[in-house]
């Protein structure tokens, strides 16, 4: 074994690759620029720069797609990566950036807080997410996620006078610093545990999974998966891992909830898959007895169990929530349990064509889960009108034919959260459940779809009493600014779009992703 | 006519956008909706009647077939087409549509354009499960149907709407869940979601037992709710009798008739093996509903609870003809889904008009409405006789040619055991049926709000003379309507036949005897 520590090398420098991110990140500066030495008056202006910076990183992101960049396919010594799992996954954030951009500008202005603050720290979130996604080292996407974590901590605790919303700030601050311990020192097991003779250890994911079999402390690598699959458990909401979600979503803001909902949670499965999909893979079953065919096989086994618990326990708990926010957050902890059961099917399966297309199944699932959750909570912010008020169910009554366009969104919203066709929601659970059934794993999908069952109570329940109970008080049909309109009708057509005529989209997040996975290409290094 | 099964998924849809558009306008009333509706489904209905000039030879392949890609990745197409068995579907479909939108004519006076737009929504969604040929698309339309009368019963129904609304959505949406699991097994096995592709890979690479055995499982349960089946009926007589007219004319007419069109195209067409396995018990089941349903039939107080059991029994005839899996059975099977469609369909819109008059559908609220409403008794006493099977109208044909055919099945051992148990069914039909006629049409008038209650006017009755013209047209010459599904009942047939576990069951010596029966009843 003669391997090259990565890390002695000079790195590839390749900024074109991170031009995205350096986008973003630039937007966001000026916006803290702009922030503090224009007039109050024009501080709406950050606003627009956020929304050019993320539109210009999503055309960046394109242009990579489209050329593959410049030069080779990772930089700095493989901290950052370009396949289709990063990019997918990028725009899939830029648009639910751009998403609570337009929803949230309007209400940051009618509450009287700082707009450039909550626009520069919505860019930073991006940009963290973004690095998750992108980071093919482990330390990289520790390094998104807490860019990321400490950007929404701060949003969560955005309306500073309001209680719940302190609270929900700090339990998602007290939890959340609590899993990135564990994800943190996760790594560092790995790193302890990925050594080998001549080499110390690696928290490259490719370098990982090359040398998973020699690990000379298998304890260690245990331990280190099972706390970075806490970790990420914390960060996408999995069922034991799952009790923030509910206060956290219903104390945040509305915008930032619905930001919450649909762009970390994508950001947690990008880094998860890529963690663990590619750095502990599959092993041919000749292999069992190594060590790789062990840890596989063990996180494989928990996140079927997650998934289970996940799903049942998110659709059953839901039922009996009484409040809109929290409703929706608990439908958010089952769907990540959905998208758990297409990770698993792409964890499950060494064929690289159908792990791309598990994979592919999770990214097309979280964006219309993206484009649906904005949507729905959307709605909610405003029927909730200033303060966040109005988040009961018994709000909702029988407002159905009092703002139809509302009432009609809402409804389209909950279908497809629901998964009913001609929606975006029941192709992403096609696709998802498709690549499970396809891995052999039959119970699991059936578990899946009576979860769907479930979840019809209480979707349908919002449905009920928007159409078909009478309102006994007064109702002011709100006013929908232009912001608001462009999101509802973006969120409208893209549930429709993504329901209906899928195939272009899914086409294009098809990974293509061989093995072996990002090959290493440091200069001076034997080829193996 | 090209692109014709298109038209007729798209007018009503079109219809739908209409009026939405329509609602924006200034000039708009609220009474012209129901006009946008009425035209688009007698266009419809119109051009439905093409379809019979496809047919002209009466065989069993599929017509006015339209094919194309249409979502790449998963391959699946936009793939329709009738045949002999989906023909008359269509066409009781595109009939009692424009049935219904003219019996809310009245009844419905609050948010009529959602109503109106949610009937021509549920009509394109039931038109596209008829004629749908990929399985994957046939799951959209199946599950699409659900949420117009979801929203039909909720918004527009009786009291209890609310209860009935949810149960009915939940109890479907379980068993079509568990059909969509066994839709994405038979994709990933196959690597196709095309219904004529499958039936062939099916014949030349059967499934292995245990999978067909789920597979059947899922989709039989899937379409048992929806027809219903006995022990999974409950949500039928909560949503018949809190639906609005029209929707529970809709439901028993053409929503029930899903359950058993699946049946006999998807559970009997691919999985012929499981098919002989499970029919003794399905049998067992049909039975059962034939006869509970009509004895809970005879002691419901309710006028439209009382109909509403009474499909529980009419459809356990359906299933049962279905899985006698000889040609009269299954004949006289889908004959009997028209049958229902038709009377049942009948039976609804009365009820509607006396609950209309008087907002009641208790029985003990009637009596001799023969003498303020003679055109309503004659009429009413007209399609309740047919509901019951009297000869020269059509229930009878349905009902004797299932019963010839599973006194002919082979498929369990003492098929004539099962066909006496299921003929009581028939008295018992009579029963509940005359004693609701004498309690509510004939003897004098006990109530005096019943004394002065005007009787059917010209659009009531209208509405009503189609399906009164086709109960007698059905009753004595059926002939029309067999021969052209002859040959696609024998298609499904054959596979039962050729199916490894089949063979015993065939009874060509029998086959030509009721068809003079039939010969001479035309006379």
């Amino acid at each position: 074994m003669n391997f090259f520590p990565g890390q002695s090398i000079l790195p590839i420098i390749n900024w074109a690759l991170i031009a995205p991110e350096i986008i973003v990140c630039a937007a966001a500066v000026i916006v803290m620029l702009i922030d503090a030495f224009a007039p109050p008056t024009q501080r709406w202006i950050t606003g627009g720069v956020s929304l050019g910076g993320l539109l210009f990183a999503a055309i960046a992101t394109i242009w990579l797609w489209v050329s593959g960049g410049i030069g080779p396919a990772d930089a700095f010594n493989q901290m950052i990566v370009l396949d289709e799992l990063r990019l997918g996954f990028t725009l899939v954030f830029l648009l639910v950036s751009i998403l609570t951009l337009l929803i949230s500008t309007v209400w940051v202005q009618g509450e009287n807080l700082p707009a450039g603050e909550f626009h520069s720290l919505l860019l930073f979130a991006t940009v963290g997410m973004m690095l998750m996604a992108s980071g093919g080292d482990l330390v990289i996407i520790f390094l998104g996620l807490e860019i990321l974590s400490i950007a929404t901590y701060v949003l969560a605790g955005f309306r500073r006078t309001d209680v719940r919303s302190n609270e929900s700030s700090l339990k998602y601050f007290i939890l959340g610093s609590f899993s990135s311990a564990f994800l943190l020192y996760g790594i560092a097991l790995t790193y302890g545990a990925t050594g080998v003779a001549g080499a110390p250890g690696t928290t490259n994911i490719a370098i990982i999974a090359s040398r998973i079999n020699e690990a000379r402390y298998p304890g260690l690598l245990f331990a280190g998966a099972a706390m970075m699959l806490v970790g990420f458990g914390f960060k996408i909401a999995t069922a034991p891992f799952h009790v923030w979600t509910p206060d956290v979503y219903e104390g945040a803001p509305t915008p930032v909830t619905a930001f919450m909902a649909a762009g970390p949670k994508a950001a947690g499965f990008a880094a998860f898959i890529r963690a663990f999909v590619f750095g502990f893979p599959f092993v041919v079953a000749s292999a069992n007895s190594s060590i790789g065919a062990g840890v596989h096989s063990a996180w494989l086994t928990v996140l079927m169990v997650l998934a289970v618990m996940t799903m049942t326990l998110g659709n059953v708990v839901a039922i009996a929530q009484n409040n809109v926010k929290r409703m929706l957050a608990y439908s958010s902890i089952a769907h990540a349990g959905y998208a758990l059961v297409g990770m698993v099917a792409a964890g499950a399966t060494g064929d690289p064509a159908q792990r791309n297309t598990a994979i592919t199944a999770v990214m097309f699932y979280l964006l219309t889960y993206a484009v649906m959750n904005v949507g729905a909570f959307t709605v909610v912010q405003l029927i909730a009108r200033s303060g966040d008020r109005r988040t009961s169910i018994e709000d909702y009554n029988g407002i159905g034919f009092k703002s139809p366009v509302l009432a009609f969104s809402l409804s389209l919203f909950m279908l497809s959260l629901l998964g009913m066709p001609l929606t975006a929601g029941f192709m992403g659970k096609i696709l998802v459940f498709g690549a499970a059934v396809n891995q052999g794993y039959y119970v699991l999908v059936i578990i899946g779809v009576l979860n769907s069952a479930i979840s019809a109570y209480y979707y349908l329940r919002l449905i009920v009493v928007m159409f078909f109970k009478e309102r006994t008080t007064a109702w002011n049909a709100p006013k929908i600014p232009a912001g608001l309109a462009v999101a509802l009708i973006l969120t409208v057509v893209g549930v429709l779009y993504l329901g209906i005529f899928p195939g272009r989209i899914i086409n294009a997040l098809q990974t293509r992703i061989e093995p072996p996975l990002f090959t290493i290409r440091l200069p001076g290094a034997p080829s193996k | 006519m090209p692109h014709l099964l298109t038209i007729l998924i798209l007018l009503p849809v079109i219809g739908a956008v209409a009026s939405v558009l329509y609602s924006f306008t200034p000039s708009k009333r609220e009474e012209h909706y129901k006009w946008i509706a009425l035209v688009t489904t007698v266009a419809t209905f119109i051009i439905s009647l093409f379809l019979l000039t496809g047919l002209g030879d009466n065989s069993a392949n599929f017509r006015f077939e339209e094919n194309v890609l249409w979502i790449g990745s998963i391959g699946t197409r936009y793939h329709v087409a009738v045949d002999g068995i989906s023909l008359w579907l269509v066409l009781l479909t595109t009939l009692l549509m424009p049935i219904a939108i003219l019996s809310s004519w009245t009844a419905i006076k609050k948010r009529q354009l959602a109503y109106y737009v949610f009937l021509l929504i549920l009509a394109s969604a039931m038109m596209g499960v008829f004629v749908s040929l990929d399985l994957l698309l046939f799951y959209l339309f199946f599950e699409a149907s659900l949420i117009p009368m979801f929203f039909l019963i909720g918004i527009w129904g009786g009291d209890r709407r609310i209860y009935a609304a949810i149960k009915f959505f939940i109890y479907t949406a379980v068993g079509s869940l568990l059909m969509l699991v066994g839709i994405i097994y038979l994709y990933f096995h196959y690597q196709t979601f095309d219904y004529v592709t499958l039936i062939q890979a099916i014949s030349s690479q059967p499934l292995d037992p245990k999978a067909e055995f789920f597979l059947f499982a899922a989709f039989g349960l899937a379409f048992s709710i929806k027809v219903p089946l006995f022990p999974f009926h409950t949500w039928l007589p909560d949503a018949h009798t809190e639906a609005p007219t029209a929707g529970s004319v809709i439901l028993a007419g053409v929503l029930l008739k899903m359950g058993t069109y699946g049946l006999l195209r998807f559970n009997l067409g691919m999985f012929p093996t499981m098919a002989h396995k499970f029919a003794p018990v399905i049998i067992v089941l049909a039975i059962i509903g034939i006869i509970y349903g009509a004895l809970v039939a005879m002691v419901q107080p309710d006028v439209k609870r009382l109909v509403a059991y009474s499909s529980v029994s009419h459809m356990g005839f359906v299933v049962l003809g279905l899985f006698s899996f000889t040609e009269l059975g299954m004949q006289g099977a889908l004959y009997q889904m028209l049958n229902h469609g038709v009377s049942t369909g009948a039976l609804f819109l009365f009820v509607g008009f006396i609950y209309e008059r008087r907002h009641t559908r208790l029985i003990s609220e009637f009596g001799g409405l023969s003498k303020p409403m003679p055109w309503f008794a004659t009429l009413f006493v007209i399609a309740s006789l047919s509901s019951v099977g009297l000869p020269f109208l059509n229930g009878f044909v349905g009902e004797f040619l299932i019963m010839v055919g599973m006194w002919t099945s082979g498929v369990t051992s003492h098929p004539y055991i099962a066909t006496m148990l299921a003929a009581t069914g028939v008295i018992w039909a009579a029963v509940y049926m005359l004693w609701m006629l004498q309690r509510v049409v004939f003897g004098p008038v006990t109530n005096s709000e019943n004394a002065k209650l005007p009787d059917l006017n010209s659009r009531e009755v209208g509405l009503l003379i189609p399906l009164l013209v086709l109960m007698l047209f059905m009753g004595v010459y059926p002939r029309v309507f067999l021969d052209r599904s002859r040959a696609s009942i024998e298609a499904v047939r054959d596979r039962l036949s050729t199916s490894p576990a089949g063979g015993s069951f065939t009874v060509n010596a029998v086959e030509t005897q009721p068809q003079t029966k039939q010969a001479t009843k035309a006379e």
